[in-house]
This record gives structure tokens, C-alpha cells and sequence, in this order.
């Protein structure tokens, strides 16, 4: 037998693992599987004391039975909770494994990986052109080249909610509802005691973070990237974003951590918040949790020469191409919430008005919603009236750029870094970024 | 089998002394079937090692040499995410941050559950039932301790600062500014963590004989001098294994803690090793990239319990001063 010398050994076992790496990770398809399609989510079914919760999931779970009721191809609902779905390694570890789910739900940050990916099944042949039509500007950062990869369920804007007793205590009255970054900045130092925060802004890096800052940013007329896909970060625009939140830290106005333990609710409740940016979505747990508190919404102020513009998020469902049946699956999602049917029509509105509060992303929807008094209260009026409809879509920039982002917002706002050197690193990770990123467009 | 004992099986009893020949039954010398014996013992820890350890380590190991889409597709980058890994000042940060909490961590938890197991092992009353109390927190999920100490160290209506403020002091952000995040951090896994080092202290107190005490009592020796003459000679294997264990928790775990409490903020002040690790494979897609700060984070863990090794003889310390 020949020796076997310690380096081909070494190099037997390196190229092994290597190789081993490869196969092992290939194991296992959800293709060869039978049975019905897995649709993960973070809503249902799941049984919970909180009545909006619960009626999230039995949207889904009324959903999901009425399809099966109807059609052959059977699917089937996960639950996953939402801390796991965000950031758990449960689903890259199954999409790694090839066993990913049939249907899910994709957020703009995770959008371009799935895309770029081959995940995302490409629903537009699933979609009739007045479908399309019917959800408009809703899709844009939801198509690549014209194609449509995920169907939006909901939008979610961004404005800023109030304390209208605490408000009332600091001296201020409804004419001081502040228009500018500076009025605002005012308020929020007349609200502000020992116990409670003038103004909260998300503190807690991670896509949400930067979500929230972008408006800022966009309200200055700054982009991250230019219409050329280069980086455009380095910016007045995107300067004066940094220094708002770091100005709003620095004199005391905002905390550096969220009141209440970012129990919105809860901060609101016991008085230790007079302003907090929040979503939509805030006002169905103000339903639920705090039907009698009075609190108020408006639109985020702009700085002295900008334009008013906010953000807006929103989750989508997306076909998985490597599942079990890819266009049984699409056809799953056009039928559910992507048909001119009356009953998808009406299911996006329920969703919208009824489980949720969300503005339709759909026109159809959205009239409907408003026919049926969704959008009749005095705050969804303003969301809908005010606050949409000039928002922008949540980005759908890749982790790498997300992170060089969310290093200058995390720096200037709490780290002590200085506003400039952390827009000029930012721009400079982001363009070394661009250099080697092959994929979709980013914007 | 016949229960009868066979002259070869007398041979192989203890007594039989002269039985490293071939046995008349299986040809085998008694040395090579103990070998066998030894072998067929550790075949199920070697087969779980193989498959549960090893295996998986190379995997990871080959996993670095490539950039990975997660969806399936695999490039083979040779060395492209260890040149990434040199030059990415984020992962420089957080092998900072890691070394910080290390440094910090290690000896105060170390300095705590060896205070408590010798406080434990005072015949005190209720000490059963401070043991329990101390030991509580190891067995709780991190992430509800993550939550649990999200609201008490909340700025506004915290415990911790309602009670600085109830003594005259200043309440604090503790986990808005980096360095206090990594501090409260740092308190939180020694809270967690203690109790069990307290148990394992506690084992390796007791194992040492109670008449070396009275002798030392005898001789005049006072609590100070009976410790550093008796207790601690006798217990450095316990604090070998202690070192060792925390040091690898340490570098290795606390990531659930992190999630909620921080994700790794503020300004990346929490933004451990692994914690950037977990983040850049399971929230990013970079696996590859993952893989190899993965396999560096390993070497540095195996320096470290080789240092630790080294200094301490393996954990012998039989240089003969016992």
C-alpha cells in the first residue's frame, strides 16, 4: 500500500468536507413530497386572547378552508411566530435544505434575496392585466423587469401618534400639530418629563430601524442609490436625517431606549410617551388594548425646504419555484387576494378594515373598504386622506446595503459618531457593495 | 452461553495473571480483547461525536470555501470569505466586543459562583433553598431571561432604575448606550450562569476532606489562610473546568439574550462574535461568509483552551506541589 503523505491526507479531507458540504446540503426536496402545500406564516392558526390576534388568524384560517373546500390541491397552514419568522434560522434553514414552504410571506428587506435567489415564483401569468392594474404602484417594488414575484397583502404607513391629554397638559393645542422637524423637535421638549419621552423613534437596529429613518431622509430629497443603481447616500439629505434623530437623543428629547419595553400600548397608557412614530397597524391595538385612550395622528413633519413623504411597509405572499407544486401555489395566492372575484376583493378588504387597520393596497379593495366604513373613523380617515398617499414604498435594498445604513443610523444616534464620517463610511460600504452585487435592480 | 466457567475464563480472572497469550477459545490475547472491549464502550460517544461534532465541523470548515446562495447554489470562492472576514472591520468590532465580554465575563462569574458554592456549603439555614433560588435562572429559556430583564431594566419604569432612584441616584439607559448594554449584559449572564457553577463548586468542595480543615483549625489557620492553603490548591481542577466551560459559554453562547435585548446594538456595542455570525447567516444569506468567521471564531476557542491547557498542566496539577 502506498504511504499516504500527512498533506494528501489534509487535502483528501479538506476537498472531502468541501465536497461533503455541497451533497449533504442538497439533501432532501420538498418536490418528491405529496400531500398539501405548506403555507408559513405568523398569524395563524393560533388561538389568543387578544381579540385583533385573533381575528388575524382566522382570516387566514377562513382563507385557507375555503380554498380547500373548492379545490384539489390542498394547503396547509404553519404558524411560526413572528420573532422566528423574522430572525429565526427556521426558514433559511429549510429554503437551504431544499424543504423550504410552498407559499410564505416576504417582507421588502428579505424581497431581493429570494428574488435574486430563483425562489420567488413569478405570479404574473397567474394575474389577469386588470388585476394588476387594480393594485397599481403597490407592485412596484414587488416586480423585476415588469414581472410580479410577490402579491402585497396590506400597506402599512408611517406617521406619528400622540398623547392628546399630555399634549394638552404641555400647553399645546391642536394648532400646534407641528408641520417642520423644528416644531416638532419643540413639542416634543414641552412633552417631556422625568417619566416620560417627548418623542420615540425606533432605537433597536435591524430593517425596522431603518424603515422608520428613510422618510427622513427621502423628505430632504435624498436616495440611498440613484436611478443607476449607484450609491447616492452621501447627501445633505441624508445628513440632516442623521442629525434630526441624533439632535432629538442628544437634548433628551428622544430616549435611547423605547419607553415601556416598546409595548406601545402600554408606554401610551401609563403616560411615558407624548409622541412615538409608529404604523398603522397601531391602531387596531388601540382597539383592542386602549379603546377609551385618546391619542392622535399626524403626518411626519418635513424639514424647512422638503416635501412631505412617508413610508410605506407591508407584507406580501410569494410561491416558492423549488415547492412542491409552484403553480398550484400561484394560483393559491392570485386566487386569494390577485382575482377580479368578489370574494378575493372582499377578502382583501377584511383584512385590511376588519382583522387589521391597513390601507388596501388595492383600488377595487380600498373603495370597498371605504364603502363598507373601514376608513369612516377620524384616525383611518387621516391615514387614508393624508398620510398614504404620498408614501413610498419600503426599499427593497439588500442586507448589505440595509447594514451600512442602519451602522450610520445606530452610530450618529447612539454611538456618539459624527453625522458626516458616518454617511462617508455608509456610502463607501455601499458602493464597494454595488461593485460586486449581481442581481435584480435595487430600485 | 454455558454458565460453567471454562479453564480459559478461569485463566482470564483477575488472579490469572499470566494471561496475555492467545485465549484457547477466540485466539485472541486478553490485551487485544480488552482493546476490543475498550472500543466497543466508546463506539456509541464516538459514533454521536463523528456525527454530531466532527462531521458537521468539516462541513462547516468546506462550507467557508464557498459563497453560498441558501437556495441551493454553491461557488467555489477558495479563500475569498477569509480575505472578506480580514478586511471587514464589523467582524474586527465584534471579536473586540467578544474579547471585552470574555475578558469581563469569565473571571467575575468564575469570582461569583465559587463565593456562592463556598457560601452554599456553610450549614446554614435555608440553604436548600438558596441553592434552588440561585440555580433558577440557569434553567429558564434566555429568551424569556432576555425579556424578563427588558422590563426591569427599562429607563423609565424599571425596577433597577426605580430603585437608584428610590436611593437619591440618577436612573441610567442601560441599554441605550454601548458600553452600558455590554455591562448589563455581562450582568445578565452571570445571573444566569452562576448557579450552575455554584453546583459545580460546590461538588469539588465537598470532595475535599473535611479533616484537612480541622487539622488546619487545629494548627490555628484562619478562614484567609485555610482557603489559599486548602480550598484553593484542592479545587483548581474544579476551577480548570469552570475556567474552561465559561469561557467556551462565553464565546459561544448569550445569543438569544442579545436578540432581544439589543440585536446587537447600540451602535454594534453588543454585537458579539457570534452573534454577527448568526446575523450574517440566518438573516442575511451569507453562509459561506458565515462558515469561515465561523471556523476562525473555533480556532480562536482552541487557542484560548490551549492557553488555558498549558497554564494549568490540563488540569492536572500534579507538578507536586498537593
Amino acid at each position: 500500500m502506498r504511504d499516504v503523505s500527512r498533506r494528501s491526507l489534509l487535502a483528501a479531507g479538506a476537498a472531502g468536507a468541501a465536497a461533503g458540504s455541497v451533497a449533504l446540503s442538497g439533501c432532501g426536496t420538498a418536490k418528491g413530497d405529496d400531500g398539501p402545500l405548506r403555507f408559513w406564516n405568523f398569524y395563524g392558526p393560533q388561538n389568543s386572547p387578544d381579540p385583533a390576534v385573533q381575528a388575524q388568524s382566522d382570516w387566514f384560517v377562513a382563507m385557507v378552508d375555503e380554498w380547500n373546500k373548492t379545490h384539489k390541491t390542498q394547503i396547509e397552514l404553519t404558524y411560526i411566530p413572528q420573532p422566528i419568522y423574522l430572525n429565526g434560522a427556521k426558514l433559511p434553514t429549510a429554503f437551504a435544505a431544499g424543504t423550504g414552504p410552498d407559499i410564505f410571506m416576504v417582507s421588502p428587506g428579505d424581497f431581493l434575496r429570494y428574488a435574486n435567489g430563483g425562489i420567488l415564483k413569478d405570479l404574473t401569468d397567474h394575474l389577469k392585466p386588470e388585476v394588476i392594474e387594480d393594485f397599481g404602484d403597490s407592485l412596484e417594488s414587488r416586480t423585476i423587469d415588469g414581472r410580479v414575484y410577490a402579491l402585497p397583502m396590506e400597506i402599512e404607513p408611517l406617521a406619528i401618534f400622540y398623547d392628546v391629554k399630555a399634549w394638552e397638559r404641555a400647553g399645546l393645542s391642536e394648532g400646534d400639530i407641528p408641520t417642520t422637524w423644528d416644531a416638532t423637535l419643540d413639542a416634543g421638549d414641552k412633552l417631556r418629563s422625568p417619566t416620560r419621552a417627548g418623542l420615540v423613534f425606533e432605537t433597536k437596529p435591524g430593517y425596522y430601524q431603518n424603515f422608520t429613518w428613510y422618510p427622513f431622509m427621502w423628505q430632504g430629497g435624498g436616495e440611498v442609490l440613484d436611478k443607476e443603481g449607484n450609491s447616492a447616500f452621501d447627501s445633505k439629505a441624508a445628513r440632516q436625517a442623521l442629525g434630526l434623530w441624533q439632535d432629538a437623543v442628544r437634548h433628551g428629547i428622544a430616549p435611547t431606549t423605547p419607553p415601556a419595553a416598546n409595548d406601545v400600548i402600554s408606554g401610551f397608557k401609563a403616560g411615558n410617551v407624548g409622541m412615538w412614530q409608529q404604523g398603522i397597524w397601531q391602531v387596531a391595538s388601540f382597539n383592542s388594548y386602549a379603546p377609551d385612550f385618546e391619542y392622535g395622528v399626524f403626518k411626519l413633519p418635513v424639514p424647512s425646504g422638503g416635501s412631505y413623504t412617508t413610508g410605506l411597509g407591508g407584507w406580501t405572499f410569494g410561491a416558492n419555484t423549488q415547492g412542491r407544486d409552484p403553480d398550484g401555489a400561484a394560483e393559491f395566492i392570485a386566487w386569494a387576494i390577485g382575482s377580479m372575484e368578489k370574494h378575493s376583493i372582499q377578502r382583501m378588504t377584511d383584512w385590511c378594515v376588519k382583522a387589521k387597520t391597513d390601507i388596501a393596497p388595492r383600488r377595487t379593495a380600498l373603495e370597498l373598504g371605504i364603502e363598507q366604513g373601514g376608513y369612516d373613523s377620524p384616525v383611518m380617515k387621516k391615514f387614508k386622506d393624508e398620510i398614504y398617499p404620498a408614501g413610498r414604498a419600503e426599499p427593497r435594498y439588500p442586507p448589505a446595503v440595509y447594514k451600512a445604513i442602519s451602522d450610520a443610523i445606530q452610530g450618529t444616534m447612539l454611538g456618539g459618531d459624527g453625522v458626516s464620517g458616518a454617511v462617508d463610511r455608509a456610502d463607501q460600504s455601499i458602493e464597494a457593495y454595488l461593485k460586486s452585487y449581481k442581481g435584480a435592480d435595487l430600485v | 452461553m454455558s454458565s460453567v466457567a471454562t479453564p480459559e475464563r478461569q485463566q482470564d480472572t483477575p488472579s490469572g495473571q499470566s494471561t496475555g497469550g492467545p485465549s484457547g477459545r477466540t485466539g485472541m490475547s486478553r490485551k487485544k480483547r480488552e482493546r476490543i472491549a475498550a472500543a466497543l464502550f466508546l463506539l456509541p460517544d464516538g459514533i454521536g461525536l463523528l456525527t454530531f461534532v466532527v462531521i458537521p465541523m468539516l462541513l462547516s470548515i468546506g462550507l467557508g470555501f464557498f459563497q453560498i446562495s441558501g437556495f441551493g447554489s454553491y461557488e467555489w470562492v477558495g479563500l475569498g470569505n477569509y480575505e472578506r472576514m480580514m478586511s471587514d472591520p464589523l467582524f474586527w468590532d465584534s471579536l473586540k466586543v467578544t474579547g471585552i465580554y470574555v475578558v469581563v465575563l469569565v473571571p467575575t462569574l468564575f469570582i461569583v459562583s465559587l463565593g456562592l458554592g463556598l457560601l452554599m456549603k456553610q450549614k446554614l439555614p435555608g440553604t436548600g433553598i438558596y441553592r434552588t433560588l440561585f440555580f433558577m435562572p440557569y434553567v429558564i429559556s434566555l429568551v424569556v431571561v432576555g425579556l424578563l430583564w427588558q422590563f426591569m431594566l427599562d429607563t423609565q419604569n424599571g425596577v433597577v432604575n426605580k430603585a437608584l432612584r428610590a436611593a437619591g441616584l440618577e436612573g441610567k439607559a442601560w441599554l441605550g448606550e454601548p458600553s452600558l448594554a455590554l455591562a448589563s449584559v455581562i450582568a445578565i449572564m452571570v445571573w444566569v450562569m452562576m448557579g450552575y457553577y455554584m453546583i459545580i463548586f460546590l461538588a469539588g468542595l465537598q470532595e475535599i476532606p473535611q479533616e484537612y480543615y480541622e487539622a488546619a483549625r487545629i494548627d490555628g489557620a484562619g478562614p484567609w489562610t485555610t482557603f489559599r492553603t486548602i480550598t484553593w490548591p484542592l479545587l483548581r481542577p474544579t476551577s480548570f473546568f469552570v475556567l474552561l466551560m465559561s469561557t467556551v459559554a462565553a464565546i459561544t453562547g448569550g445569543i438569544e439574550v442579545i436578540f432581544v435585548l439589543t440585536s446587537g446594538g447600540p451602535a454594534n456595542g453588543t454585537s458579539l462574535a457570534i452573534f454577527y455570525i448568526y446575523q450574517q447567516a440566518f438573516m442575511f444569506g451569507e453562509y459561506g461568509y458565515a462558515a469561515a468567521m465561523g471556523s476562525f471564531l473555533v480556532l480562536i476557542m482552541v487557542l484560548c483552551s490551549a492557553v488555558v491547557f498549558k497554564a494549568t498542566k490540563g488540569g492536572r496539577f500534579d507538578d507536586g506541589d498537593q
